[in-house]
């Protein structure tokens, strides 16, 4: 299992669909938990019903089926589908409509859900997912993917709870131009948070989640801007420079030498 | 892909789809996706005689850097000097050798000979390459190739310069191969430019890139025919790069700021509190 985590992590991301399926042929006995555990691109299907769009991923899939959060039903239809509990299922439909705020306040448009699965032991988990494409304005296709998952561990007296929240963005950015030929940036960075919170009817689970979810987007949100358009252009730009580099080096060097030129003549002021 | 479990492909299809991934390594983390891989298959044998040959592809297609014996120049594994069974030529240094993928050695040196009458115009090309390659990259090798077709002269300059830094969970690799054919009083030019940039400290994000050119020039002689392919390298080489600049900045600027905001237009985060009593009382109310 490492080594296809180790692998999913160095094959270009691009590919992430068909490089997991070929994994999930090569090696079968890793299918569930290679699915569980390895973030796709969501995708997006329509609750008939309501007339709403949702998001599929492996959170709300049984068998072939996946259940819209809006009507709470399977698509296509199963009679066993696994469901939240009824105290969950309601918990579920009043995440659902707080993050679709959340997502309307800070994406401007896209699509949410948000899942809900009873644990074992005294608690439950969610997946809260959303997806955001651009509008492709100036030759450029982009892509957004949240996917957080939050484990919440109620305490026995029901006062706390301890969240464990895992979150994975992905960013697609491509685009094709006569200059630049085809530019594909794309990929994902995951990063975790765990944290205690008191839970009253004054602050529920919903808005701790919230809170953890909101913090851990922005955070990543910064991570992603100086990743994608920070450090892999330096790279390129390390790789090659587009001055010749002995121009480059002597502008270097004139750099450090005003530079402690300007240190030697604070430090004469400082000592008058 | 089978949802249902153990359902077994064939060895074929399992060859089929471990020199995939090997040849779908990012630069510099060929051993790593190859260990990966071995362990996935768990089967020595079948990787050996089904997928032996994406070893020598892999390298080919990164046109990797060797050092030699009795050059102070590397030379780079490509299509181009590939003899078959395992053997290259350095054309700089009149050579030919074997060459293990998987070691990364090189053995069994033989003297090699160019081509009659190909070989003025590949190595005025070379020489102004190492010039242009010192002048733009800074860990950058290059190897001219020339060879005969149809009575016409064809040159093929490649060009790769990589950083690897699997400490700081990054590596980067840009390639060129530029083709070029002599028709008495012009010279077609097909240039391809590659980078690959990749990202993985707790993700993984990658730049793929990829641009051709085409451009026709007159010839007059050696001399003069690789300085003005020189200045088409750097020209495009140079315009490809800016353009590639000017997309971070726009992709920066204006698609990603337009996925997601940095704050709402309240300009602070969410009270969660009103949110989620907002959120009930709308639930609550019939639509």
């Amino acid at each position: 299992m490492d080594c296809a985590l180790d692998l999913m992590r160095r094959l270009p991301p691009q590919e992430i669909e068909k490089n997991l399926s070929d994994l999930i042929d090569l090696v079968p006995s890793l299918c569930e938990e290679l699915l569980s555990s390895v973030d796709q691109p969501l995708k997006i299907a329509i609750d008939k019903g309501v007339g709403k769009d949702y998001l599929l991923c492996d959170y709300n899939r049984d068998g072939d089926s996946y259940r819209s959060p809006w009507s709470n039903t399977y698509d296509p239809p199963l009679e066993d589908g696994s469901m939240p509990s009824e105290r969950l299922r309601k918990l579920e439909v009043e995440a659902n409509a707080a993050f679709d705020q959340y997502r309307e306040m800070y994406f401007e448009g896209g699509v949410s859900s948000v899942y809900l699965w009873d644990l074992d032991m005294t608690g439950f988990a969610g997946a809260i997912l959303i997806k955001k494409a651009g509008d492709g304005s100036k030759k450029i296709k982009g892509c957004w993917d949240s996917i957080h998952v939050v484990e919440v561990q109620e305490k026995t007296t029901g006062r706390n709870a301890h969240y464990k929240l895992t979150s994975t963005v992905m960013l697609w950015l491509q685009t094709n131009k006569t200059g630049s030929g085809t530019m594909n940036l794309g990929g994902s960075l995951t990063r975790q948070m765990e944290q205690d919170a008191p839970v009253s009817e004054a602050s529920p689970h919903i808005a701790n989640i919230g809170r953890m979810v909101e913090d851990m987007e922005n955070k990543i949100r910064n991570i992603l801007n100086d990743i994608y358009f920070g450090k892999t252009k330096d790279i390129v730009n390390g790789l090659r420079s587009t001055q010749a580099l002995s121009e480059q080096k002597a502008q270097a060097a004139l750099r450090q030498d005003l530079a402690v030129a300007l240190q030697k003549r604070q430090a004469k002021t400082a000592e008058n | 892909m089978t949802l249902d479990g153990e359902e077994t492909i064939s060895d074929q299809e399992k060859v089929r789809i471990v020199s995939n991934f090997i040849l779908h390594s990012p630069p510099g983390e060929f051993n790593e996706v190859f260990n990966d891989a071995r362990i996935l298959l768990n089967n020595d044998t079948l990787l050996k005689e089904g997928a032996l040959g994406v070893f020598g592809q892999y390298c080919k297609d990164q046109l990797t850097p060797v050092k030699i014996k009795n050059s102070e120049y590397p030379v780079l594994i490509t299509e181009h000097n590939d003899l078959g069974s395992n053997r290259f030529y350095d054309a700089r240094s009149k050579q030919s050798f074997k060459y293990d993928p998987l070691r990364r050695e090189t053995s069994n040196y033989d003297s090699w000979e160019a081509e009659p009458g190909t070989e003025k115009w590949r190595s005025a090309l070379e020489s102004e390459l190492d010039a242009y390659i010192a002048k733009h990259f800074e860990s950058g090798s290059g190897s001219v190739f020339s060879k005969r077709e149809d009575g016409k002269v064809n040159l093929v300059a490649c060009i790769e310069a990589h950083l690897f830094q699997p400490k700081n969970c990054w590596n980067g690799c840009w390639r060129s191969q530029w083709f070029v054919t002599i028709d008495s009083d012009n010279a077609d030019v097909k240039g391809v430019l590659k980078i690959q940039v990749h990202y993985y400290e707790d993700g993984n994000v990658q730049l793929v890139s990829l641009k051709d050119i085409n451009q026709t020039l007159p010839v007059v002689d050696e001399e003069q025919l690789s300085k003005a392919l020189i200045k088409i390298f750097e020209d495009s080489e140079t315009e490809y790069q800016q353009a590639i600049s000017e997309n971070y900045h726009t992709m920066s600027d204006t698609t990603f700021k337009a996925l997601r905001r940095q704050l709402p237009v309240t300009r602070s985060k969410i009270d969660w509190n009103k949110m989620v009593s907002y959120s009930i009382a709308k639930e609550l109310k019939p639509q």
